[in-house]
């Protein structure tokens, strides 16, 4: 045991095999390995030299979270976790094992789903002009005495429209979807977004659920452009928000 | 992997992209209590400028100007926007060379706050890197204007950002 900075990328179960030669953070990768403490194990390795968020480093972390995930649950830290030493993070782990076997099972055979909803432009253009007189109303005035002014307005008016309807698409889509997941997570704002929300996804839905992002995109059409991401190690469904009172 | 849908149901799988799911990775998941999270102040600083707003004036004078040309009389729907904004050659190259400049500056005051050297390959990418990568710099806008990779035609040029509209 020593008192060295561990980098922590996740908790798994004891008994979770380690993908052989798993590498982590830093350049070059440093080694990754299983700390056991009690039911369960902590995935570590050493804290690299000047740690932080490059793109390098973060694939590293989601990659090998996504490789132990592939193998059974894992609860995946956030980006950038050290722990002060092996001792430090066993007793954490001993005091809070009730609580982390609570969310590996609750990810278990799950995976996380991401998506992200923007406002359409390409046929959305036309539509909107179709349905929203005001915005018709600017565009004729900027046809008749076309000037910056008038196209400042026409433009500002036009994008507040798109997201309009992208935000009453995202409700649609939110409930429809939702209905499918285990579970749903707000995420961060995301400038551009009306909509960036994560779902907990059993992984044999998983196809289903990307079916019915793929019905509903073509439904929404020149409303919305989604981006899904995943199936991806649940982040979303172990954070803070998640502990039990007291823990 | 992410798959993007847009005006066909078309998909786009990126593989090995974190662009997408980067606030997620670095806002979500455990924390637990006693840890430290490293660099810290940089990570908070690169998520603040992940979410830097895309050119609004830019955008609404392009919003315009294709409002302005188009005629609901016709069929509209057989035009895209990038015909409309009249994405020729031009176009791309300036939109392009604006986008860049963005990036640079943006790139630039990421790596004053995080007190990178010359050489870090920090989250964000350097502007010269641009269109060398496989995948899209990680602190580019969500947004911008991607097309689907269904398209024969890379047609749109990249928003670009303007500092002034922070």
């Amino acid at each position: 045991m020593t008192a060295r900075d561990l980098y922590v990328y996740g908790i798994v179960r004891a008994g979770h095999g380690l993908p052989p030669g798993s590498l982590g953070v830093g350049s070059p990768p440093a080694p990754v390995r299983g700390l056991p403490a009690g039911r369960l194990v902590a995935v570590v390795s050493d804290v690299p030299e000047g740690l932080r968020a490059r793109r390098r480093d973060l694939m590293a972390h989601q990659g090998l979270l996504t490789s132990l995930a592939a193998h059974g649950a894992v609860v995946p830290m956030r980006f950038g976790t050290v722990c002060g030493g092996e001792d430090v993070l066993v007793e954490r782990l001993a005091a809070t094992e009730a609580h982390h076997l609570t969310c590996l099972d609750r990810v278990d055979g799950r995976v996380e789903m991401n998506l992200k909803v923007l406002p359409a432009q390409e046929d959305g253009l036309a539509d909107l002009l179709r349905e929203d007189p005001h915005v018709r109303r600017l565009r004729d005035e900027a046809r008749r005495r076309p000037g910056y002014e008038a196209n400042l307005r026409l433009g500002e008016a036009v994008t507040a429209g798109l997201e309009r309807r992208a935000r009453e698409a995202a409700a649609h889509l939110l409930r429809e979807l939702s209905a499918l997941a285990d579970g749903t997570a707000a995420g961060p704002e995301v400038a551009g977004c009306v909509l960036n929300t994560s779902f907990l996804v059993g992984g044999s839905g998983h196809d289903r659920f990307t079916a019915a992002v793929s019905r509903l995109a073509a439904g929404h059409r020149g409303r919305v452009e989604l981006k899904l991401t995943g199936p991806m190690p649940c982040y979303s469904f172990v954070g803070p928000e998640h502990a039990p009172v007291g823990a | 992997m992410t798959t993007t849908y847009t005006e066909q149901v078309a998909c786009v799988p990126r593989a090995g992209t974190l662009y997408d799911v980067i606030e997620i990775i670095l806002d979500r998941g455990m924390v637990i209590d006693i840890f430290a999270r490293v660099s810290l102040v940089g990570i908070e600083i690169l998520k603040v400028d992940v979410r830097i707003v895309i050119a609004s004036v830019d955008t609404y004078l392009r919003f315009a100007e294709a409002c302005n040309r188009l005629d609901l009389e016709t069929d509209t729907r057989s035009k895209t926007v990038p015909e409309l904004f009249g994405g020729g050659a031009v176009t791309r190259a300036v939109g392009k060379k604006a986008a860049g400049k963005a990036v640079r500056s943006v790139g630039d005051k990421v790596r004053r706050a995080v007190g990178a050297r010359d050489g870090d390959e920090d989250v964000e990418p350097k502007a010269e890197e641009e269109g060398l990568e496989e995948e899209q710099p990680l602190e580019e806008e969500p947004r911008p204007r991607r097309r689907s990779a269904t398209r024969t035609r890379g047609s749109r040029p990249r928003t670009a950002r303007r500092a002034e509209e922070d």
